[in-house]
This record gives structure tokens, sequence and C-alpha cells, in this order.
């Protein structure tokens, strides 16, 4: 395993309308190819505007990423992002959105068509190609917006609370089929969210933030064997410790 | 639902009414105010006149909208997209906007003399602030999540514009050529009657001169049935182009 993802020592202070905001200080950790890391913490810790910064829609104002070797510098060719409002355009067909990253790459139209294809039929989406956004439930949008960003076969995958505004049931469903993804096709998988049981089901690694500013306040390793469920031996251990590290409230469940 | 829009006529039925009792009763000479019956037959006698005469007016708005919709959206679509382009040029917007197109009139026969060029002018004025300003209002409210997409998936400034500013602006577009299309009707009729030799406006001030009453009541009744159809056009249209909106806004109906 490489490292694929270095943070070092990345800090973020927005400019602010009053006074700046510092967001994030001090950002430390390195993520190796292929790892499924979720960043938890509550709300205001800054995980959104780190994801972004990986992302390269907002620049660090201290510090460094490198993806695949390389320093950062605007969005990387090598990453992908899927928001938790979706991003869908809603004039777009669900075919039209799938399509839309690869257009943006010049991929002719006969090629884009085909992987959009295939992708609309591995986020069981297949029917639906001429819907429009809105003609779709909450679930399903949220698998295009992770079928477009699949299409570029990217080795970052960048998700931030995806499925924030799911009912439990598609929530769940859909946390399934991410891994089912993830293990077909090995890619990184950096994934926001503010749920303790999300992050211990999904993740190989979790990165837990504290506020004000934000940091990294624990870097804890998630061994349990998958298939995992909540009744997983060792699950209910590991959500206490967590909870105390998030200093957990009413925000986190 | 056509018919219960159909009953919106109601109001110019009772004051068609009230024309035929204030006839009936000689409130004033027939020179003045002709029955019904005779403005009516305008369209018999002299459908030639009202025709011609409406077909300049209407190929003048054509003109003048059209080349108002090429300059204003293209400019529009830059001043919403570059903060900078929009600080340079609010306050002078906003200033121009507040312009009647009528108080133009003496300059545009100044320099452009009497005939299409000054009146497709003013038409061009008339229609450019409502467009421009409704252009630079639908940039502004694109949401924010898709120009991230955009960003992360490295889309050109080009296609950015053209698949994602350009059909997100396309609502308040529609909105501002409907504005355009009506500041332009009524522009063009007030021009008419001062810078040009032909035209409804020309006609009913004409008809004015050579006391046809009857003319002059046919050429305001074909004025409101133009610009009512031309609004209904535009609806039409917009209908179409925006198909993706419905069920995404709440509809008046
Ligand atoms: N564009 C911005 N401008 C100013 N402050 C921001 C901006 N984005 C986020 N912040 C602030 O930075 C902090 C971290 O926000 P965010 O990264 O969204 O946290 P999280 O995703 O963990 O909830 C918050 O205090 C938030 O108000
Ligand atoms: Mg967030």
């Amino acid at each position: 395993m490489s490292k694929f993802l270095e943070c070092i020592g990345v800090g973020k202070i927005y400019p602010g309308k009053t006074e700046p905001v510092e967001a994030l200080r001090g950002i430390d950790f390195t993520c190796d190819a292929g790892d499924f890391v979720c960043l938890l913490g509550r709300s205001g810790c800054g995980k959104s505007t780190l994801l972004q910064m990986v992302a390269g829609l907002e620049k660090p104002t201290s510090g460094q990423i490198v993806i695949a070797n390389r320093e950062l510098d605007g969005p990387s060719p090598e990453a992908a992002i899927v928001f938790q409002d979706h991003g869908l355009f809603p004039w777009m067909t669900v075919q039209k959105n799938v399509e839309f990253n690869m257009k943006a790459r010049g991929v002719l139209a006969a090629e884009r068509r085909a992987t959009a294809t295939q992708f609309i039929e591995m986020t069981s989406l297949t029917g639906f190609a001429d819907r429009y956004p809105h003609e779709l439930s909450g679930g399903m949008r949220q698998r295009v917006g992770i079928a477009r960003a699949l299409t570029t076969r990217p080795k970052a995958l960048l998700m931030d609370e995806p499925f924030g505004a799911l009912d439990a049931q598609t929530r769940g469903k859909l946390q399934d089929e991410v891994l089912q993804i993830w293990e077909k096709q090995r890619t990184t998988v950096l994934f926001v969210t503010h749920s303790i049981d999300e992050a211990l089901l999904l993740a190989d690694r979790i990165l837990v933030f504290s506020p004000r500013p934000g940091r990294i306040a624990a870097d804890i390793k998630v061994d349990l064997p998958r298939p995992r469920t909540s009744q997983s031996p060792g699950f209910v251990a590991l959500a206490r410790e967590l909870r105390g590290l998030v200093g957990a409230d009413r925000e986190i469940d | 639902m056509q018919f219960r829009r159909a009953l919106g006529l109601l109001p110019l039925a009772l004051l068609l009414l009230a024309w035929e009792l204030a006839v009936q009763a000689k409130v004033y000479p027939p020179v003045l105010l002709p029955p019904p019956a005779k403005v009516l037959m305008v369209f018999i006698d002299d459908w030639d006149t009202v025709l011609g005469n409406a077909l300049a007016s209407i190929s003048r708005v054509a003109v003048g909208i059209s080349l108002a919709f090429l300059f204003a959206v293209p400019l529009g679509l830059m001043i919403g997209r570059y903060r900078l382009l929009d600080t340079m040029t609010d306050w002078s917007i906003q200033i121009f906007r507040s312009i009647p197109p009528i108080a133009l009139i003496p300059m545009a026969l100044l320099f452009l003399g009497i005939g299409d060029k000054p009146a497709i002018a003013l038409i061009f004025l008339a229609g450019t602030w409502p467009l421009l300003i409704n252009t630079i209002f639908g940039v502004r409210g694109i949401e924010r999540t898709l120009l991230k997409v955009a960003k992360a998936a490295r889309a050109s400034e080009f296609l950015v514009m053209k698949d994602i500013i350009l059909p997100a602006a396309l609502p308040a577009i529609f909105t501002g050529l409907r504005l355009a299309v009506g500041g332009g009707w009524l522009t063009v009729v007030t021009a008419e009657m001062i810078a040009v030799k032909s035209g409804l406006g020309y006609m009913i001030l004409n008809a004015q001169l050579t006391f046809r009453s009857d003319l002059i009541i046919a050429g305001i009744i074909v004025i409101g049935a133009i610009g009512l159809l031309a609004d209904q056009a535009v609806r039409m249209v917009r209908a179409h182009v925006c198909r993706w909106q419905e069920g995404l806004t709440a509809s008046p109906e």
C-alpha cells in the first residue's frame, strides 16, 4: 500500500463577514490507496472545509495537500465529489447528469453514453435515464450523484454527508451499495458524516474532529470484520469510545 | 382552463356594453364616438390598412427585441458570472433603466432621422434593460453546489456558461423577455406617432387628423389584441423550453 493522500499542516481561515473564521488548524494525516476513511464530528468542525480542500474547491491558507505525489493546485482529475444536496442539474435528465463529468473532460458522446449506462446500471437506476431529477426520490437522486462521480473512475471518492438527508431505511441501503462499489472499484473514499453508527459501519479508519478551530482529535482504526451491523461484536464498545471523543450531545446519534 | 381565462374578458365586455349604450343615448356625436358596428366595419373595409400597419409595428418590435436579446442576454450572463463586471456596471444600469425610452425620442430623431431606425433603436432600449436585469438576476440565483460540481469536474468556462449558467438563468430570462416584449410594444406605438410614417401608432394619429374615430378605435383594439397574443406566445415558448421546471415551482393555477 502506498501513501495516496497527504495533508501536511493544513489550515484554513475564511475571511468571514465581520471577522476571520478559523475553520481548521494543523491538519496532518496520510491515507493509503484504497482506504475507506470517515471524517466524524459535530457540525462546524470543518469537515466539509477539509473535503472541499481535498477536492480542490477551496485553497488551504496554510500547509499543503498532496494527492498521488502531486501537490494539489485546484481540482484533481483523480478525485470526484458527492454532495449532500446532490448537486444535480435540474434541467438535465439522469443520463445527461451522469454524463456531465465526462463531458467536462471532452469524452466523446458515444463513449459517454456507454459509460453512463454502465454506471446507471451499477447504481440501480436502469429505467430512469430519461427522468428529470425532480421526478426522483431523495435516495435515487443521491444514486445519480454517485453514478456521476464514478464515471471518471476516480482514485479518490469524496463524499460530504451524502446520506444525511435520507430516511434510515434508504440510508442503510445506500451504505451497503457504497461498500459494494468501494470493494469493486477499490477507490479511496473520504466520507464525511456526523453519525457514529454510519462511520463504524463504513470506515477502516475514523478521523474524529473537534471544533473551534477544527482539529483532528483522534485517529481510530476500525478492525471490525465486514459485513458489519450495529450488533457486530466490538461495535458497541467502539461506539461508546467515539461518543466520548466526539463530545456526545444530541446532535450526534 | 382556457375557458376560465376567457372570463378575464368580462370587464372588456362591460366596457363594450357601456359604449353601445352611450352611442344609443347620443352622449357624443357619432363623428366622435362611432357605434361598435361601425368600428367592426373597419376590419372589413380597411383591412389592408390595418394589416399593413400592424405588420409594420410587429416587425419593428421583432427586430428591436431580437437585437436587445442578442445584446442583453450574453452581457447579462457575463455580468452575473463575474463580480468585477457587476461592480463596474451596476449603477450605470440602474440609471439607464430609469430613463423612459420615450424621453429619448428627440435624440433618436436628431441622430437617426425619421424612419425605422429611430423606432427600432428605442424598442431596443426598451427591451434591453428588463432583459439585462432579469438575466443577471437569473445567474445570481443559481444553486452554489452546481457551480462546485462543475469546478470539481474541471469543466471549461464555455461549458459552464452553456450547460449550467444559461439553463439556470432561462426562466428569469423569459420573465425578462415578457417584460421586454410588453415594453417594446408600448414603445413602438409611441415612437410611430412621432418618428415614422407607418405602423399602428402612425395610423391612429393620422386617423385623428382625418376625423376617422372608427379607425382610431379599431387601431386601439388591434394594439391591445396583439399585446395579449405576444405575451401568450412568450409564455408558451417559456413553458416548452423550461419543461424541466414543472413541479419544481409553485404554479399560479
Ligand atoms: N465559505 C465560508 N465562509 C466563511 N466561513 C465558513 C465558510 N464555510 C464554512 N465556514 C465556517 O467554517 C467552520 C467549519 O465549517 P464546515 O467546514 O462547514 O464544518 P462541518 O462540515 O464540519 O459542519 C464553521 O464555523 C463555518 O461557519
Ligand atoms: Mg458539513
